[in-house]
């Protein structure tokens, strides 16, 4: 074991000798500095091994050979050498990263560099306070040179604001070391802890003087414009560092000077850490700069660590573990972050489209963005996951809130950073090369992010290999993103093909069904996916995030499984979503709510948990007295994923915009993931009332308005995409109200339009997106007479509509009649009338899609369309056969699913005989009914053909147009705003007041975050000024420091 | 006036809180724990007279190794800064001549300055004063120099060898204090010699020579620097 | 009246200088005198150091033939925030000078040194 002195002395020898080698070139220097910096991470990682391995003691390092107070110590613990470890390796990495501009700036830059990591060394390890202002003041001033090596505009200036702001502080710090010196005799901090009974009665001001003054160098709200300055103005490799290095190395300080606190300073610290977390997340909403984005994410994450630190008593041991996930995430994103936007060097997000060209850069930026908001498998999803369960234990709900909203603003604007690089429009694709020093660093922090995600899972219990399977498939389907699409579609298609008949079996009732319809309807979606030529890059990994997601949900045991596998499959479609077209708004916003949404459950689940053992899922079945916040929560928080009235907006974008065939996967298959949740839910909660109103009444009402809303949104559409992503909020509004009926024929209702929407929805959007692929157009009245075009399409959605709107004989009419049953037997009637009365204008647009589309005039520029590709066929025509057997065979399906809703809902099952299916209000036999309908289409049809033998064709230009050339074409065009009478009637109930809700909350959020970044004027003096004024305001709010 | 107000608001909010910091100071009755010990142990442990530089260089010399390296962050900071700027080099600058009195009193002053410094650091463990004091006083000297004659050339590689070498070998002494002797930077690596002598206290003089040589030639590299940004293009 | 000792007369001095440097820095909007301001916050910190470490009728911690080396401890002052503030004038002269070198850059940038012109960082 190499001495820790060793990692101060080979620093400062060094730094001494880089001043004598100005003359002998750049590449000698270099190479002693990165020598010096590889063999202080050498010694810290060794002292880290040992201390993880060997259970290795802590250390004291006596300088002068006296013992403290007499002379200044150095302690080498667990905690120091996993904090010199991260300084040391981020200043390493970083050193490759920045070599160029190192030796382009010549021989000083390198000595600052080194002495800056040094300086961080020491802070971390010293015992002794004097010599923390020391060495604080080493790595500010280093800081500040450093600021120097430029690249980026007034540099200067952000230099100068923070030497005045850091010396500021430090000599408000130096003020309150020399009072705790007067006070206490000693400079050692542990003397000064062991004798804080006789100084902590006059004591109060120097200890919040000091105390403040770290908080301040960890840049809190709002008292760092100074800081945001800097990470605009620096050198993104110099960026890196202050984030990644500086800051981590502070939060330690911050960590050992809390001893000196008394109890009530907790709370100061954790309400100052909170605010810079959500008040920096939120001015951050409106920044372009990336840099400075950055800077605002940095600032709130360190805030975070802040309050973490300060909860350090109600976290006891699990704190470490807590604000190391959290910072490694931290760290090792941002550092990423700053390293491509070197890579990038473009200032403002927009700009970042460029990096379309390169999809291994495009993949890293996507990993840290994920890393820092928290998403699974990464380090900062296991520390919020463990935060926000340890603070539910403790009952601090408010604080839960406002980690949560805060993690929701930074999701803002980190993706739409993510966002403007995947898919800003006009931003043209530039190549650029890429020197392999600048991205080694960021792939190594890349691969550490995964492997430390590993970690904090195992520390969490989340370890099993084979909870890694889908997301290792995914993983090696990106590795193969080189081939071509046929090669990786089987690939896909013989994975998930494995998983599924190695899988099907383990599962029983309800999550049977919802195997089925995730990964069997993944399988035959995927059988679409053979039409794609080319490579298709990107496309498979995330698809199969996607089902590996959907998979995990099903293995879930616990909810922390769950959880993951929530935010994973969250995580794939959002990068599915995002690869349609137009689709970046879509995107963000299907994000944004499901980040929302997915905090709601995690909320729900901390309250689930809290005071008991484990975190099993069978816990929703005890919650107790707070099982109706917890009911709302996670009924919220799921109905995002279904899209229910309210919480629907980002949908008809999103599904619309998407591609072919990841249409039917985000509507089929996904919306699905929604009403899983609400199953759990419901069947573990049961009926739930607040203030003596059941909240399941008021669930029935938003889905009866959902299906009411969707289904006249549908009508009004004139993209035939958009209309079929309203007809699923109208479809999803039917599940979520039968769910809400609580009874055996309204479950069986929900659980069977669930199974019929992914039948039609996949077949329809399929079929449409055929019509698209074809006609090069979503707008119906573009379209027309594609019957004789594509005949097969033209049956398939004949079919599908017909499933759609229930009527008979196909399996929708199972769920309509089911429904009324069901309704009779719970006595809602009003209810069921708005339900009647959207099933007919769900008849309304169901017409449009077949009439508009394939009946009418063939339009000119279609004339030489074909038929779909035979692959996007394929999979619907298997649809219809399915749709065929379960209309023929009603009871194969809905016998064994009220077999598994008899152990949840023992009464007014229905009773079978053979087909025949009895209620107490009736019966139905799907096969006859079949029978007979198709006898009476079948007679019908032969006396057309009799009757219209004589009939004579009309050519298609016998009409006469009038010689004027409408303003807009479309508007003369028979099928334009079709329904426009109905429109006129009916047109207020669908007056976009959601919508325009949701937009008024962006709006005031984004002038909020306006405002409150006008503080940050960009005057240095004002900085100085906010300073001072945290301290007073600190000193009044805490009544003279406590 | 808003401004006014505000900073008024706050210096007195301030001044309260240093009135209360005020209040809990009570003066010295005797010497506290840690001073103590300096004051009865500092002749046997250390040896130096001055017992301020037994703290500075021994006790707590790794603050001091600390405030060298921010002299010689803040030359090389400087130095960088140059570098950044620099356009032409050793462009001569027009300046007004100085008067004789100065020429000449620099010539007779320098050496008496140089000297004095060296005498201030080499006795720093004796008498008040110590590598600091004495390498301000001969960076004062290469100051009075360029007071004289701005467009003076000084050997600038000179300055930063002595700066460099001399805290190499402060850092090489504070390694042989963890070989030899007790920890980094223990003084104990020589003879702690006859109490109130030249060459007492073991290490501690020569840790101030060199302390001295680097503040000197760290000032003076300061100053040198900062003559030489006005070289710059207009 | 102990007020009247010399130890709290420098001590309120110095946090007299103290404010006055912070009123130095916050109330001129010319980078040279915030600068100024700034040294007198500093020097103001560093006579309050020294006043802690004075004890009346002692002399400076420098052991010569004028103290009797039996009670070396009633005799001298603290030598602790002598050093202290040794350290703290050298690590403050420092700051002044990297100051003093960014305002002169930043003067040969804009002709100005009124630190709000400063203010492209921002937001």
């Amino acid at each position: 074991m190499v001495a820790p002195i060793y990692i101060i002395a080979a620093a400062l020898g060094t730094a001494f000798t880089l001043g004598l080698l100005h003359k002998t070139g750049k590449t000698l220097p270099y190479v002693l500095m990165t020598l010096a910096l590889g063999l202080m991470t050498f010694i810290s990682l060794e002292w880290l091994l040992a201390f993880l391995i060997d259970g290795q003691k802590e250390e004291i390092i006596y300088t002068a050979g006296f013992k403290p107070p007499f002379s200044i110590s150095l302690l080498m613990g667990k905690m120091e050498a996993v904090f010199i470890s991260i300084v040391n390796t981020m200043a390493f990495l970083g050193s490759i990263y920045m070599a160029r501009d190192l030796k382009n700036k010549g021989v000083n830059s390198m000595l600052i560099y080194l002495l800056l990591i040094m300086g961080l060394n020491v802070v971390i390890m010293t015992r002794d306070i004097f010599n923390l202002f020391v060495f604080l003041e080493v790595s500010s001033i280093a800081t500040a040179g450093l600021l120097l090596i430029g690249g980026r505009k007034n540099a200067v200036s952000a230099g100068l604001k923070y030497l005045i702001a850091t010396g500021t502080i430090a000599g408000f710090l130096l003020i309150g070391i020399i009072f705790f010196y007067y006070y206490a005799g000693s400079l050692s901090l542990d003397d000064i802890i062991a004798s804080k009974e006789s100084w902590i009665s006059v004591g109060n001001i120097a200890l919040l003087l000091v105390l403040l003054s770290v908080i301040l160098e960890l840049k809190p709200f709002p008292a760092n414009g100074w800081a945001l300055d800097v990470y605009q103005g620096a050198n993104p490799g110099i960026g890196a560092i202050i984030s990644a290095s500086s800051a981590t190395a502070m939060v330690y300080v911050l960590y050992k000077m809390m001893p000196l606190a008394s109890e009530a300073w907790n709370y100061v610290i954790i309400g100052i850490g909170l605010l810079s977390f959500v008040a920096s997340n939120i001015a951050g909403i409106k920044q372009t700069n990336a840099q400075r984005l950055l800077g605002y994410s940095s600032v709130g994450q360190i805030g975070l660590a802040v309050a973490i630190v300060g909860m350090h008593q109600w976290l006891g041991s699990g704190l470490m573990t807590i604000l190391l996930a959290m910072l490694a995430s931290h760290f090792l994103a941002k550092a990423g972050l700053f390293w491509l936007a070197g890579i990038v060097n473009k200032e403002t997000t927009k700009e970042w489209g460029i990096l379309r060209n390169k999809p291994v850069l495009l993949f890293l930026m996507g990993t840290f963005i994920f890393a820092l908001l928290g998403f699974p498998p990464f380090p900062s999803f296991f520390g919020k996951w463990e935060l926000i369960m340890s603070l539910s234990d403790l009952g601090q709900y408010g604080i839960v809130s406002l980690i949560l909203i805060g993690s929701l603003f930074e999701a803002v604007y980190m993706l739409r950073w993510l966002g403007y690089a995947i898919k800003e429009d006009k931003e043209e694709a530039v190549n650029f090369s890429i020197h392999w020093e600048k991205f080694l660093p960021v792939g190594i922090v890349a691969t550490a992010l995964y492997a430390a995600g590993y970690f904090f899972g195992w520390k969490s219990g989340y370890s099993d290999w084979y909870k890694y399977m889908p997301l290792a498939f995914a993983a090696a389907l990106f590795l193969l993103d080189f081939l071509p699409v046929y090669v990786k579609n089987s690939i896909t298609l013989l994975g998930m093909g494995w998983y599924f008949f190695e899988m099907y079996t383990q599962y029983t009732g309800l999550k049977f069904v919802f195997f089925i319809i995730f990964i069997g309807g993944g399988l035959l979606i995927f059988l679409a996916g053979y039409y794609k030529k080319g490579k298709r890059v990107g496309f498979y990994p995330l698809a199969i995030l996607m089902y590996a997601g959907l998979a995990l949900m099903l293995e879930a045991s616990n909810m922390l499984e769950f959880f993951f596998a929530w935010e994973i499959m969250t995580a794939g479609s959002y990068f599915l979503i995002i690869r349609g077209k137009k689709s970046m708004t879509h995107a963000l916003n299907y994000a944004l709510f499901s980040i929302g949404g997915a905090f709601l459950i995690l909320a729900g689940f901390g309250i689930t948990q809290a005071g008991k053992d484990g975190l099993s899922l069978e816990l929703l079945y005890q919650v107790g007295s707070m099982s109706p916040y917890v009911f709302i929560l996670l009924a919220i928080g799921f109905m995002t994923k279904t899209a229910s009235m309210g919480l629907h907006i980002w949908l008809p974008g999103a599904h619309a915009e998407a591609e072919t065939d990841v249409s039917p996967m985000v509507s089929a298959v996904l919306l699905k993931a929604g009403v899983y949740g609400l199953i759990i839910t419901m069947i573990s909660l049961g009926n739930q009332f607040i203030g003596g109103i059941n909240i399941q009444v008021v669930l029935a009402w938003i889905g009866v308005l959902t299906a009411l809303m969707g289904n006249m949104m549908a009508a009004f559409q004139e993209d035939a995409k958009r209309l079929l992503a309203y007809s699923s909020i109208g479809q999803l509004g039917y599940v979520l109200f039968g769910l809400a009926l609580m009874s055996h024929l309204g479950w069986l209702t929900a659980i069977s339009v669930a199974i019929n929407h992914f039948l039609f929805k996949a077949m329809l959007f399929l079929a449409i997106g055929g019509v698209v692929l074809r006609t090069k157009t979503k707008y119906m009245y573009q379209m027309g007479g594609l019957i004789k075009k594509m005949p097969i399409t033209f049956i398939v959605v004949l079919i599908g509509i017909i499933t759609l709107s229930g009527v008979p004989p196909l399996s929708g009419f199972a769920g309509k009649w089911l429904f009324y049953n069901a309704i009779l037997e719970k006595g809602w009637y009003l209810q069921g009338a708005v339900l009647f009365f959207a099933g007919v204008i769900a008849f309304l647009y169901c017409f449009r899609l077949i009439h508009t589309i394939f009946l009418g005039q063939l339009k000119d520029e279609h004339r030489k369309v074909k038929e779909a590709p035979f692959w996007l066929l394929l999979p619907q025509i298997l649809v219809i056969v399915g749709i065929m057997v379960l209309s023929a065979f009603p009871n194969s399906i809905l016998k064994p699913l009220g077999e598994v809703l008899y152990s949840y809902f023992p009464e007014g099952a229905l009773s079978w005989n053979d087909q025949l299916a009895n209620s107490i209000y009736g019966y139905w036999d799907g096969k006859m009914v079949l029978y007979v309908v198709v006898a009476i289409f079948a007679s019908v049809f032969l006396w057309a053909l009799i009757v219209t033998r004589k009939s004579q064709k009309v050519k298609q230009f016998n009409i006469v147009y009038a010689a004027e050339r409408p303003f807009r074409p479309e508007t003369t065009h028979f099928a334009y705003n079709f329904f426009a009478p109905f429109k006129k009637a009916l047109g207020f109930l669908v007056y976009p007041g959601i919508t325009n809700f949701w937009n008024r909350v962006g709006q005031s959020t984004m002038a909020g975050a306006d405002a409150l970044r006008k503080i940050y004027n960009g005057n240095g003096q004002a900085y100085v000024l906010h300073i001072v004024l945290f301290f007073i305001v600190v000193y009044f709010i805490t009544a003279g420091g406590f | 006036m808003l401004r006014k107000g505000i900073i008024t608001v706050i210096l007195i909010g301030f001044a309260v809180m240093l009135l209360q910091l005020f209040l809990s100071f009570n003066g010295n009755e005797d010497l506290n724990t840690t001073a103590l010990h300096y004051a009865e142990n500092g002749i046997e442990e250390v040896g130096a007279a001055n017992l301020v530089t037994s703290v500075v260089v021994t006790y707590r010399g790794l603050d001091t190794l600390g405030e060298v390296t921010i002299l010689f962050l803040t030359a090389a900071i400087i130095g960088l800064f140059l570098k950044l700027t620099r356009e032409e080099k050793s462009e001569k600058r027009e300046v007004r001549p100085t008067s004789e009195i100065l020429q000449t009193a620099m010539k007779v002053l320098v050496p008496v300055i140089f000297l004095f410094g060296i005498y201030v650091f080499i006795n720093g463990h004796l008498t008040p004063g110590g590598g600091f004091q004495g390498g301000a006083i001969i960076a004062s000297g290469i100051l009075l120099m360029f007071l004289a004659d701005p467009n003076r050339k000084i050997s600038h590689g000179l300055i930063a060898v002595i700066e460099s070498i001399s805290g190499i070998s402060f850092v090489i002494i504070g390694i042989l204090g963890i070989v030899l002797a007790g920890g980094f930077l223990d003084n104990h690596i020589l003879p702690l010699g006859k109490f109130g002598t030249l060459l007492s206290a073991g290490a501690v003089p020569l840790i101030y020579i060199f302390v001295g040589l680097k503040v000197g030639s760290e000032l003076s590299n300061i100053i040198y620097y900062l003559n030489q940004t006005q070289k710059e293009k207009k | 009246m102990k007020f009247l000792s010399p130890e709290y007369i420098s001590m309120a001095a110095g946090f007299l200088v103290i404010l006055i440097g912070i009123w130095g820095i916050l109330a001129n909007k010319n980078l040279i005198r915030m600068i100024i301001g700034f040294s007198l916050f500093d020097t103001g910190i560093h006579i309050v150091m020294v006043a802690i470490s004075y004890l009346k009728d002692r002399t400076a911690p420098i052991i010569d033939e004028t103290i009797n080396t039996q009670e070396i401890a009633k005799q001298i002052t603290d030598p602790v925030p002598q050093a202290l503030v040794l350290t703290a004038i050298v690590i403050g002269l420092g700051v002044t000078a990297l100051m003093l070198v960014y305002a002169m850059k930043l003067h040969k940038e804009k002709k100005s040194l009124d630190i709000t012109k400063f203010n492209d960082l921002k937001w």
